[in-house]
C-alpha cells in the first residue's frame, strides 16, 4: 500500500542527540561520538534506512514524503523512484513549531486527490514525541476529535498510522508523550504501532528501530499457487489485507491464506466485471527474495544475478498466465475458505502483461450470475443427464419488474400508453385479435387487482367511442369486437379475478 | 448488522373511506388524435385513495425486490373490520404477483354504510402487523436454530408502513399508543413461545392521507421520535393526487440506503421520426454505496454532478451516458462494488430503451464530469442473467500503474512452455454451473461432495504428471498419436473401449521402435543435435511407463500398464538376446548400463532428462549404437507391479493383443540372408558363409573366403 512518511520538522527536532551519560571510556570511543547529530539529522537517517528496505523488497511499492511543523509540505510526491526522496531528504529544513492537525488533515486531501477512498495507505509519523502546546498540541487534537466536523481521524480511506519517535528512552516526558501518540494511532484505525530506538539514541538504534519496523509493518506476501499437482512460489503486490465482511446477519474478518489454489477455468466473457474487494499482482518468486531472509545487505549486483539465473527455471505462474492469456480465459482460485478470487492476464499498457489476483466479495455467491460457485464444475461430472449443457449466465428464478410487462399507472402516461397498446391492435382487428384480447386482459387483471374498477367502465366507453370513430375502410370485425368488449366490461363477471375476456366467435375469426 | 428493512410490513386502510375518497382524476381523452372533431369528449375517471395506496405499496415492493432478490422481506396486511395478512415471510410468497392476486381477490373496501363504517378501523390491521413480525423470517430461523455460538443473539428489527387516514393528532397518539401496547403484548407472548421471536425494535412509519371529501384534516408531521423503548415512529401527513407514491420512493431511499442516479444523454430514435434522434434522461434507483466514491472526493466535483431531483424530495446525481465502442464484454474493467438497478419509472419509453439496451447484452459507460474539465468514467450499466447491474469503477490513480511484465521475472525467461497444451488442459476443465438448485434439507448439504471439491481431484489426475515445458518430456510431444492414450488415462474411470484404444497406442509405438523410425518428426526445423534415436525411445516410454503408473487406480489403467510393460518386456529381451551372440561388443554396453543405473538408481521414476545427460558425455562419434539395455528402476519397478497385479493378470485370459507381440517375433521380421541360411558351421560354432562361392570356378585363383561372424 501507499506510504506517506510524514516528517516532523518543528525547532524541537534540531535538538542535538546529547551524548553518552558520563565521560566516554578509552575503549567506547567511536565515529558517532566523534559527530554530533540533530534528531532530524537521526530521523532523516532512518527515513533512509525505510527506503533501503523499500528498494530491497517492495519495489511496487509508491513512497511520498511530507514535512510538518505549524504548516504541511509535501516534499516529494508519490513515487517509486526512492532515491529521489532520498535527495529531497538532504534539502530539508527546520520550521517552527510542531502541529499535527494540519498535518492529518493535508494527508486525507492528498490521499483522496491521488488514490481515491478506496485505497488503504499506511502513514508513518517520524518525531521527537514533542506534542506541542495549547492549541495546536496533540492532545488538544485527540480531545476535540470526535467533536470536529471533519475529524481528520479515522482517515478517509482505510488507512493506518504508525509513529516512529526518535527520543531517548530516558527522556522525562516520553512516556506521556508515548500514551498520546498511542491515542492517535488507535484513533486512526488500523493496527499502526509505535516504535521507539531501544537504548541512547545514536544512528545504529535508529535504523535498527526502523529495521524493525519495516520487517513487522511491511511484511511481503509468501504463497504458493497450485493447481493440482503443479505449483508456483508466489507474491502478492500490493500485499493483501485482511478484509471484514459485514453483511445483515453477520461479521466475519477473512484472511488470504498462503496457500491459493486453482479450481477451474472460466472464459472472461463469461466473468464479466466483478466487484473486487482488492486486486494484486501476482508475481511467482524466486528461492532468495525474502524480507525474514538475514543478508538485508546483499548487494544488487548478487540480486540481479540471481534473477538472471531464475529467469530461467521454469515457473508454472508464467505458463498459467500464457495459456490465460492465449485462450482469453480466467481461473478460479479459492484464496481462503469460501473465499474466492480470479486470476486472469492483465496489462497497464499493451507490451507489458502480467497474472492479476482479482479478489471477489468472501462467500460462494460474489457474482450473481455465476450462481453458486461451489456448484461450478465440470460437464462429464455430472454425466448422468443428457440434457443441454448447462451455461452462464445463471439466471435468477425470478425476472426483475423490467424484464416482463409491468403494469405501473402510478404516472398517467402509464396508463395512457397501455390502453393507447390496446387501440392500436384493435385498429387491426381481425389480424391482431390474439394481441388485442391478451393486452386488455391484462391491463383488466391489474385493474381488479389494485381496485381500479372505473378503469373498466371507463375502457368500455373508450371501446364504445373507438367504435363510432371507426374508419370507412376498417375491418367490419373491428366493430364487432369492440362492442363486445364495451358489454362485457360492464358485466358483474369483468370485476373477477379469475376472469378472462374471450373473443367473439365471428365467420371472420373462425379460421383462427 | 441486523437492519429493520429485513422484515417490512405494509399496513393498508381498507375502510370504506378509502374506496369512496378518491386520490386523482384520470383523464381518459387522450387527445393526441383529434379525429373527430364533433366528438363529446369522455368524461375522466376517478381513481380512489385505495388504489393509490396500493400502487404506491406495490411500486415500494418492485423497486425492493427488484434491488433486493433475497433477505428483504415485505408483508401486506389490509385492515378493515379485521386485519388480513395477504402473504407469509416464505421467500415463495416474496413477489409482487403473489400479492397482486391477493389484493385482487381482497376486492375493493366496501361500500360506506353505518355498520361497516364504525367497525371498521386500522387496529386489527396493527395487530396483524405486530403478530406478523413475531414470526420469524427463514434467515432468523436458521441463525437461531445454528449451533454457532452467536446464535441467540440476532435481533429483531423491522418496520410498519401505515398507510391510513386519521382526524387529528390525538388519534395518531391513539394510533401509536395502540401499537406500543400491541408489541408489549406480542412481545410477552413471544417470550413464553418456541417459533416466536420477541420484536427488539419497529420503525412505524405513519403516512397520514388527507382525504379531499373529508372533513379537514389536521394531522402535522412528525419527524421520527422514540415513542418506546421498542417502537420509533414518524409521522407524514400527505395530499393525495398521486402523493403516497412520491412520498414513498423518497422513504424508500432511506428506508434501504438507496441513491438515485439520472443518466443523462440517451440517444434515442423518434417515436413519429425515426431518422432523427433525441438525447432523454432516465432515473435509476441502487444502493447508494455505488456513489461512495465519487461522492467522497473533491466536493466541488460532487455538488457538480449532485442535485434536487425535479419534483421529488430526494437528490440525484446526473451521470453521462457514454456511447459504447464495440464489444468490451471480454475486457474485466477494475470495478470495486456492483449493486443491481432498477428503473425509477419502468414503463417509460426511454427507462424500456435503456433496459432493452442493456438486456440485449451491451454495457454502457457513465461519465462524471470535473469541475477542473474534464471527465472520467465512473460507472458501468451492464447486464447479467437477465439482471442489469450498475458496477463502480475505480476512478482514481492505481497503485498497480507501471508493473513489471511477467517475463522479467523468475521463469520469464524460458521460451519452451507448453501453452497450447496447457490452454487444453484449460478448456478440459472449463466450469459449468451443474446444479441450480441446492438439495433438499440444508442438512444434507455436508455430506453432498459440491462439483467445486471434486475439481480439485479431477485436477490433480489432470497434472500428476504435467512436464511445463517442451524440453522436459517427450511423450507430450508426441501428439497427436499419444493423444487417445493421454486423454483417457487422466480420467478417473476408464471404459475398456478406452483400455483399447490406449494398447493400440503402445502397440503403434513399439512398432515404430521396431521399424526404427524416428520418434519426434523434429517439425521445428532446427537441426538440433539430440539423444540417438533408441535413446529417445527408452527416454519416451521411461516417461510414458511413469506416466501410467502414477495414474493407476483402477483395474483399468493397470491393464493399460500391464500392455506396456508385457511390450517392454519383450522389446528389452530381444536386444538382449542380440547382445548375447556379440560377445564382442558387449563390455561397453555393460558399463554404460551400468552408469544408467547407477544415475537413475537413486530416483526411482525414471529420469529421462538425467539419463541423456550422462550418455551423451560417454558416447563418442566412434560408439556403437547405445542398446536399450533393461535399466534397473524399469526392472525393480516392474517386478513390483507384477506381484501386485499378479492375482489379477497373470493367470487372466490373454488378449488377442498379448498373442499377437508374443507371437510377433521380431527374428522374424526380416529374412535370413540367403548365404547364411546355406552356410556350414565354422570351428567355432558360428556360421560361415563363403562369398564368392563361384569365383574358384572361373578364375582358380585363391579362397577370397570372408569369415563373417568376425
Amino acid at each position: 500500500m501507499p506510504t506517506i512518511v510524514l516528517l516532523d520538522v518543528s525547532l524541537s527536532m534540531t535538538r542535538p542527540v546529547p551524548g553518552p551519560p558520563g565521560p566516554p571510556g578509552p575503549g567506547q570511543e567511536s565515529q558517532e561520538s566523534a559527530e554530533t547529530f540533530s534528531r532530524l539529522q537521526l530521523a532523516i537517517h532512518g527515513i533512509n534506512t525505510l527506503l533501503d528496505y523499500f528498494n530491497l523488497y517492495t519495489k511496487l511499492e509508491f513512497v511520498s514524503l511530507m514535512t510538518y511543523s505549524s504548516i504541511c509540505e509535501e516534499l516529494c510526491p508519490f513515487t517509486r523512484d526512492f532515491d529521489s526522496i532520498k535527495q529531497k531528504l538532504q534539502s530539508v529544513e527546520d520550521q517552527d513549531k510542531t502541529s499535527i492537525e494540519p498535518a492529518l488533515h493535508a494527508v486525507n486531501r492528498l490521499v483522496l486527490k491521488e488514490w481515491g477512498s478506496t485505497t488503504p495507505c499506511h502513514v508513518i509519523i517520524v518525531s521527537d514525541g514533542s506534542c506541542g502546546v495549547t492549541d495546536s498540541s496533540l492532545k488538544h487534537l485527540i480531545d476535540r476529535n470526535t467533536s470536529l466536523h471533519r475529524p481528520p481521524l479515522p482517515f478517509a480511506f482505510p488507512g493506518k498510522l504508525s509513529a516512529l519517535i526518535i527520543a531517548n528512552p530516558s527522556e522525562p516526558q516520553l512516556t506521556h508523550n508515548l500514551q498520546l501518540f498511542k491515542r492517535l494511532t488507535d484513533l486512526a484505525g488500523g493496527d499502526g504501532a509505535i516504535h521507539t530506538p531501544e537504548g541512547a539514541l545514536s544512528i545504529s538504534s535508529v535504523q535498527t528501530m526502523v529495521r524493525k519496523m519495516a520487517e513487522t509493518e511491511f511484511v511481503s506476501y509468501q504463497g504458493t499457487l497450485r493447481c493440482g499437482c503443479l505449483s508456483s512460489k508466489i507474491t502478492l503486490s500490493p500485499h493483501p489485507l485482511p478484509y471484514t465482511h459485514v453483511k445483515d446477519f453477520s461479521t466475519e474478518t477473512f484472511t488470504i491464506s498462503d496457500n491459493i489454489e486453482v479450481l477451474g477455468f472460466l472464459d472472461l466473457s463469461d466473468i464479466g466485471s466483478p466487484a473486487a474487494v482488492s486486486r494484486h499482482l501476482m508475481l511467482p518468486m524466486g528461492s532468495g527474495v525474502s524480507n525474514h531472509a538475514s543478508h538485508t545487505d546483499a548487494k544488487n549486483e548478487d540480486s540481479d544475478d540471481e534473477n538472471h539465473d531464475e529467469g530461467k527455471v521454469s515457473s508454472f505462474c508464467v505458463l498459467l498466465h500464457g495459456a490465460l492469456k492465449v485462450e482469453n480465459m480466467a481461473a478460479l482460485c479459492e484464496v481462503a475458505d469460501r473465499w474466492f478470487g480470479i486470476l486472469y492476464s492483465w496489462a497497464d499498457n499493451k507490451k507489458k502483461s502480467n497474472l492479476m489476483l482479482t479478489v471477489l466479495e468472501p462467500g460462494t455467491d460474489p457474482i450473481p450470475w455465476l450462481g453458486d460457485l461451489e456448484l461450478l464444475g465440470t460437464v462429464d461430472e455430472g454425466h448422468d443427464d443428457a440434457s443441454p449443457l448447462p451455461s452462464f449466465p445463471v439466471r435468477p428464478a425470478e425476472k426483475r419488474s423490467y424484464s416482463q410487462s409491468t403494469v405501473a399507472w402510478i404516472r398517467q402516461a402509464g396508463l395512457h400508453s397501455d390502453i393507447q397498446k390496446i387501440l392500436r391492435s384493435a385498429r387491426k382487428l381481425p389480424d391482431k385479435t390474439q394481441h388485442f384480447y391478451k393486452e386488455l386482459n391484462r391491463v383488466r387483471k391489474a385493474a381488479v387487482q389494485v381496485g381500479f374498477l372505473e378503469l373498466l367502465d371507463g375502457l368500455s366507453k373508450i371501446f364504445e367511442k373507438e367504435c363510432t370513430a371507426l374508419p370507412d375502410k376498417a375491418h367490419p370485425d373491428c366493430a364487432l369486437q369492440l362492442t363486445h368488449c364495451a358489454s362485457v366490461l360492464r358485466e358483474r363477471e369483468a370485476r373477477e379475478l379469475k376472469f378472462t375476456i374471450t373473443p367473439l366467435r365471428t365467420s371472420f375469426t373462425s379460421n383462427d | 448488522m441486523f437492519p429493520a428493512n429485513h422484515k417490512t410490513v405494509f399496513v393498508l386502510d381498507h375502510t370504506p373511506q378509502f374506496g369512496s375518497s378518491y386520490d386523482s382524476v384520470v383523464e381518459l381523452d387522450m387527445g393526441n388524435k383529434p379525429r373527430g372533431l364533433s366528438m363529446i369528449p369522455l368524461s375522466p375517471i376517478y381513481k380512489s385513495l385505495w388504489t393509490a395506496s396500493v400502487e404506491a405499496a406495490l411500486e415500494y415492493c418492485r423497486i425492493v425486490w427488484d434491488l433486493f432478490p433475497e433477505k428483504k422481506y415485505v408483508r401486506f396486511v389490509v385492515s378493515d373490520t379485521r386485519g388480513q395478512v395477504l402473504n407469509s415471510w416464505s421467500p415463495g410468497h416474496q413477489n409482487l404477483a403473489c400479492i397482486q392476486n391477493q389484493l385482487g381477490l381482497i376486492g375493493v373496501p366496501a361500500p360506506a354504510s353505518r355498520s361497516v363504517q364504525s367497525e371498521s378501523s386500522i387496529f386489527p390491521g396493527l395487530q396483524a402487523a405486530v403478530d406478523a413480525i413475531c414470526q420469524c423470517t427463514d434467515v432468523q430461523h436458521e441463525k437461531r436454530t445454528s449451533l454457532s455460538d452467536n446464535s441467540n443473539k440476532i435481533l429483531n428489527r423491522s418496520r410498519v408502513i401505515c398507510i391510513t387516514t386519521q382526524k387529528d393528532n390525538q388519534s395518531i397518539k391513539n394510533l401509536q399508543d395502540m401499537f406500543i401496547k400491541f408489541v408489549n403484548q406480542s412481545n410477552k407472548k413471544a417470550a413464553s413461545s418456541d417459533t416466536l421471536i420477541p420484536i427488539n425494535h419497529c420503525h412505524l412509519v405513519i403516512l397520514n392521507v388527507t382525504p379531499r371529501n373529508g372533513e379537514p384534516c389536521l394531522v402535522n408531521p412528525v419527524p421520527a421520535t422514540d415513542i418506546s423503548s421498542t417502537v420509533t415512529s414518524e409521522v407524514h401527513a400527505v395530499l393525495p393526487n398521486g402523493n403516497i407514491a412520491v412520498k414513498l420512493s423518497h422513504l424508500i431511499l432511506q428506508h434501504y440506503d438507496l441513491a438515485s442516479t439520472t443518466v443523462t444523454g440517451i440517444p434515442m430514435k423518434e417515436e413519429q421520426n425515426a431518422s432523427s434522434s433525441a438525447n432523454y434522461d432516465v432515473e435509476i434507483f441502487h444502493r447508494s454505496e455505488a456513489h461512495a466514491s465519487i461522492l467522497k472526493g473533491n466536493a466541488q466535483d460532487t455538488a457538480l454532478v449532485r442535485t434536487l431531483r425535479e419534483g421529488c424530495e430526494y437528490d440525484t446525481v446526473t451521470l453521462k451516458w457514454c456511447t459504447p465502442r464495440g464489444a468490451s464484454a471480454s475486457e474485466m474493467h477494475h470495478c470495486t462494488v456492483m449493486h443491481r438497478i432498477t428503473p425509477v419509472d419502468v414503463n417509460s419509453r426511454p427507462s424500456s430503451c435503456l433496459i432493452n439496451f442493456l438486456l440485449n447484452g451491451r454495457s454502457v459507460m457513465l461519465e462524471m464530469p470535473r469541475k477542473s474539465g474534464g471527465k472520467v468514467l465512473s460507472h458501468m450499466l451492464a447486464a447479467h442473467g437477465g439482471e442489469i447491474f450498475v458496477h463502480t469503477l475505480g476512478t482514481s490513480r492505481s497503485v498497480l500503474e507501471d508493473p513489471p511484465s511477467i517475463s522479467e521475472g523468475p521463469g520469464g525467461r524460458v521460451t519452451d512452455y507448453r501453452i497450447p497444451d496447457f490452454g487444453q488442459l484449460m478448456k478440459k476443465n472449463k466450469l459449468l454451473p451443474l446444479k441450480r438448485k441446492r438439495p433438499e434439507g440444508s442438512d444434507s448439504k455436508e455430506d453432498v461432495i459440491m462439483p467445486l471439491d471434486r475439481m480439485r481431484q479431477r485436477l490433480e489426475r489432470y497434472t500428476k504428471q504435467w512436464p511445463i515445458t517442451i524440453s522436459s518430456t517427450s511423450v507430450f510431444n508426441l501428439r497427436p498419436e499419444l493423444d487417445p492414450l493421454l486423454n483417457a488415462i487422466v480420467k478417473e474411470t476408464i471404459s475398456e473401449d478406452e483400455v483399447l484404444q490406449c494398447k493400440q497406442v503402445i502397440l503403434s509405438l513399439i512398432a515404430q521402435e521396431t521399424r526404427n523410425e524416428p520418434l519426434q518428426p523434429s517439425s521445428s526445423g532446427q537441426r538440433t543435435k539430440g539423444p540417438k534415436r533408441d535413446e529417445q525411445y527408452r527416454q519416451m516410454f521411461a516417461e510414458l511407463e511413469s506416466l501410467i503408473r502414477s495414474h493407476c487406480r483402477s483395474d483399468q489403467h493397470t491393464a493399460v500398464l500391464n500392455c506396456l510393460l508385457d511390450c517392454r518386456n519383450r522389446a528389452d529381451d530381444d536386444p538382449k538376446a542380440k547382445l548375447e551372440r556379440k560377445d564382442d561388443k558387449v563390455e561397453l554396453d555393460q558399463a554404460l548400463r551400468e552408469l544408467d543405473q547407477m544415475s537413475a538408481s537413486p530416483n526411482p521414476s525414471v529420469n529421462g532428462q538425467r539419463v541423456s545427460v550422462i550418455r551423451a558425455t560417454t558416447d563418442s562419434p566412434m560408439s556403437p549404437p547405445a542398446m536399450s539395455g533393461p535399466t534397473l528402476p524399469l526392472s525393480n519397478s516392474r517386478g513390483h507391479s507384477r506381484t501386485s497385479s499378479h492375482s489379477i493378470y497373470s493367470s487372466g485370459p490373454r488378449t488377442v493383443l498379448d498373442f499377437l507381440i508374443t507371437t510377433s517375433d521380431s527374428k522374424a521380421t526380416r529374412p535370413e540372408f540367403h548365404g547364411l541360411l546355406n552356410s556350414e558351421s565354422g570351428p567355432n560354432g558360428s556360421k560361415v558363409a563363403k562369398l564368392y562361392a563361384h569365383l574358384n570356378q572361373d578364375g582358380g585363383k585363391a579362397d577370397s573366403s570372408v569369415n563373417e561372424a568376425e
